[in-house]
C-alpha cells in the first residue's frame, strides 16, 4: 500500500523547497528591477555638475565653526556692538554672542526681512514695507511709515549719518535720516547721470557702506556691483555673468555682500551657492566656501523662499555665512584648512 | 369605379422625418447622459503639485500619450523677465542669442521676445513642449521658479492609474477637484 505523498508524486517538503526557491528568485528580480530604475538617468537633465565643482586652488578660507540659529526662516545677518550677531528670522530678531550662544531675541510685529545695528546698539528691523526701531535696551521705540505699496525692503545699512534701505520692490535704495524721515532715493534709471537702473528679478537687493565712503549695491539682473555716492552718482561697476568661478552665475546674482576690514568685498550667490572675496578692483581674490559647503542649499535651488545665502563680517575679519535652507551660520577664517 | 390610391395616414416621407427627429433626440439624450455620467464619475483629475515636483524628466517619457499631457506653464507675474533666463539658455551659453546651441529646450518650445532693455518675455509653445522640465529646473535653480509643470486637461486622458504618477519620485501627482483642476503658483516670496 502506498502513502498519500507517494501517490501525489509531490511531497510537502518538495513544495516548501520550491516555494522558497521561487521567493528568492522573485526577490532578486525585484531588487534588480529597483536597481535598474534607480540607475535610470534623466535624458533631459539640467546638468550643472561640472560648474558646481570648486577648484581647491581658489579656496583660501576655512570653516572654523557652525551653529543652528533655530529659527525656521532666517533671511539676513548683521553684527552689532560686541560682535553680537543679529539674525532676521520670521517675526523675531535673533541674537547670538561671539560663541554662538543665544541672547534674548527681539519680537517684531511681522516677518522680518533684514536688520541693521547702530554703534550704540539701536536695532533697525525691516518688515516687508516698513521699519521698526528697537532701543539699545530692547524695547520697540518707533515704527516708520511705509514709503509705498511696491516696497519690499531686503537690506539695511547705516552710514552717512542715516540709514540706507534696499527696496527690491521699487528697485531703488531709500535714504532715511535716523528719525525715520525719507530723504531720497538712488539707483533709479537715469541715463543722463550714467545710472543704468537696478534690475532686481527677486528680493535680493543688498546695500553696504564701504570704508571708501561710497555705497556698494548689487545689481543682480546685470550680474555686477555698482558704487554710488550718497547723492546717487554711479562711480563705477564691476562683475560679469558666467558660471565660472570668476563671475556671477545664473540669471540674477550676486544676491548679498559684506565688506572686510581691508575693504575687500565678500559676495554670495544662489543657484550655485558660493561665497567669494573680490578686491577693490573687482578681481577675484579667493573663495570662502564653494557649493560643497552648502549641499542642502545646492539641492534646494535659489528660487525665492527656497534658498539663498547672506554674509556678515565680525570685527576680527571672520566671515559669517547664513545658509537659509538649513538655518545655519557657518563661520570662516582666512587661510587654507589645516595650514 | 376604382377610387385610385388613397393617401396613407402615415406617408413614407413623414415616417423618415419622424425617424430622423427621433434619432436626433435619442442621440442628444445619449450624449447628455454620457456627459452626465462622466461628470459624475470624474469628480477629480490628476495634477502636479509644483512644490513637490523634482524635475526628474519622467513626465516627458512615462505618459501613455505619444506626446505627454504635461506641459510647462509660465507664471508671468512671478517672472523676472531676465535677459539671461536660465530657463531658456544653457547653463553657460556662448552668447545671449536665440541660436539653437544656446537654448536648452530640446524642442525649442520657448519663444523669447525683447520687451525693453534689459527685459525679455518668454512664452511656451505647448504644441512643442514635451514636459521634460529642463527649463523648470533652470528657472527653479537660479531664478524665481516662474516656469513649472502642469497637466493640461485638454490633453490628459485622466487614467485611473496615471502612468507618470506611478513613477514620480517626488510624489508630486495628486487628485484635485475637477472644479479646480490646476495648482497654480501665485507668490514668489
Amino acid at each position: 500500500m502506498s502513502t498519500p505523498s507517494e501517490n501525489s508524486g509531490f511531497s510537502r517538503r518538495r513544495f516548501v523547497e520550491r516555494l522558497a526557491r521561487g521567493s528568492v528568485v522573485a526577490g532578486a528580480a525585484a531588487v534588480a528591477r529597483g536597481a535598474l530604475q534607480a540607475a535610470e538617468t534623466n535624458p533631459f537633465a539640467y546638468d550643472v555638475g561640472p560648474l558646481a565643482k570648486t577648484d581647491p586652488a581658489w579656496v583660501n578660507w576655512h570653516e572654523v565653526k557652525r551653529w543652528s540659529v533655530g529659527g525656521r526662516a532666517p533671511r539676513r545677518l548683521a553684527f552689532g556692538p560686541g560682535d553680537v550677531l543679529h539674525v532676521a528670522a520670521e517675526s523675531q530678531v535673533l541674537r547670538f554672542n561671539r560663541e554662538g550662544a543665544a541672547l534674548p531675541p527681539l519680537a517684531t510685529t511681522g516677518a522680518v526681512t533684514c536688520v541693521a545695528v547702530a554703534g550704540d546698539g539701536t536695532v533697525y528691523a525691516s518688515l516687508r514695507d516698513h521699519l521698526e526701531v528697537f532701543a539699545p535696551g530692547g524695547g520697540r521705540s518707533a515704527a516708520w511709515e511705509s514709503p509705498g505699496p511696491r516696497t519690499w525692503i531686503s537690506s539695511l545699512a547705516l552710514g552717512h549719518g542715516g540709514l540706507w534701505a534696499a527696496d527690491s520692490g521699487a528697485r531703488v535704495i531709500l535714504r532715511y535720516d535716523l528719525g525715520g524721515k525719507l530723504l531720497g532715493r538712488i539707483g533709479a534709471r537715469e541715463p543722463g547721470r550714467n545710472v543704468p537702473g537696478l534690475v532686481v528679478p527677486s528680493p535680493f537687493l543688498d546695500v553696504k557702506v564701504h570704508p571708501d565712503g561710497l555705497l556698494r549695491v548689487n545689481n543682480p539682473g546685470r550680474h555686477r556691483f555698482e558704487a554710488y555716492t550718497a547723492d546717487g552718482e554711479c562711480e563705477g561697476t564691476w562683475g560679469a555673468p558666467t558660471a565660472a568661478i570668476k563671475g556671477f552665475c545664473g540669471c540674477c546674482n550676486p544676491i548679498a555682500l559684506a565688506v572686510l576690514p581691508d575693504g575687500r568685498m565678500v559676495t554670495c550667490e544662489k543657484g550655485l551657492p558660493r561665497v567669494k572675496v573680490y578686491d577693490a578692483a573687482g578681481e577675484l581674490a579667493g573663495v570662502v566656501a564653494g557649493t560643497e559647503s552648502f549641499p542642502a542649499n545646492m539641492k534646494a535651488g535659489g528660487a525665492p523662499g527656497r534658498g539663498g545665502l547672506d554674509a556678515a563680517v565680525d570685527s576680527a575679519g571672520r566671515v559669517h555665512v547664513l545658509d537659509r535652507v538649513t538655518a545655519t551660520v557657518h563661520v570662516f577664517a582666512p587661510g587654507k584648512a589645516g595650514a | 369605379m376604382n377610387p385610385g390610391p388613397t393617401t396613407p395616414a402615415f406617408s413614407r416621407r413623414q415616417f423618415l422625418r419622424d425617424g430622423l427627429r427621433l434619432s436626433a433626440v435619442a442621440g442628444a439624450a445619449g450624449l447628455a447622459g454620457a456627459m452626465a455620467g462622466r461628470t459624475q464619475a470624474q469628480t477629480t483629475v490628476w495634477q502636479i503639485d509644483p512644490a513637490k515636483c523634482v524635475r526628474c524628466g519622467n513626465c516627458a517619457t512615462k505618459c501613455v500619450l505619444e506626446q505627454s499631457a504635461v506641459k510647462c506653464v509660465h507664471a508671468f507675474d512671478i517672472c523676472g523677465y531676465c535677459q539671461l533666463c536660465t530657463g531658456y539658455f544653457e547653463p553657460e551659453p556662448n552668447e545671449l542669442t536665440t541660436a539653437a546651441e544656446n537654448q536648452q529646450c530640446p524642442t525649442a518650445a520657448i519663444k523669447r521676445t525683447f520687451v525693453e532693455d534689459p527685459y525679455y518675455e518668454y512664452e511656451i509653445d505647448e504644441n512643442l513642449c514635451i514636459g521634460c522640465a529642463k527649463c523648470v529646473e533652470g528657472c527653479t535653480r537660479f531664478g524665481n521658479g516662474s516656469l513649472y509643470l502642469q497637466i493640461r486637461h485638454d490633453r490628459c486622458l485622466n487614467c485611473n492609474e496615471c502612468a507618470i504618477a506611478r513613477t514620480c519620485p517626488g510624489d508630486a501627482f495628486r487628485r484635485v477637484p475637477v472644479t479646480h483642476p490646476y495648482l497654480l503658483k501665485t507668490d514668489t516670496h
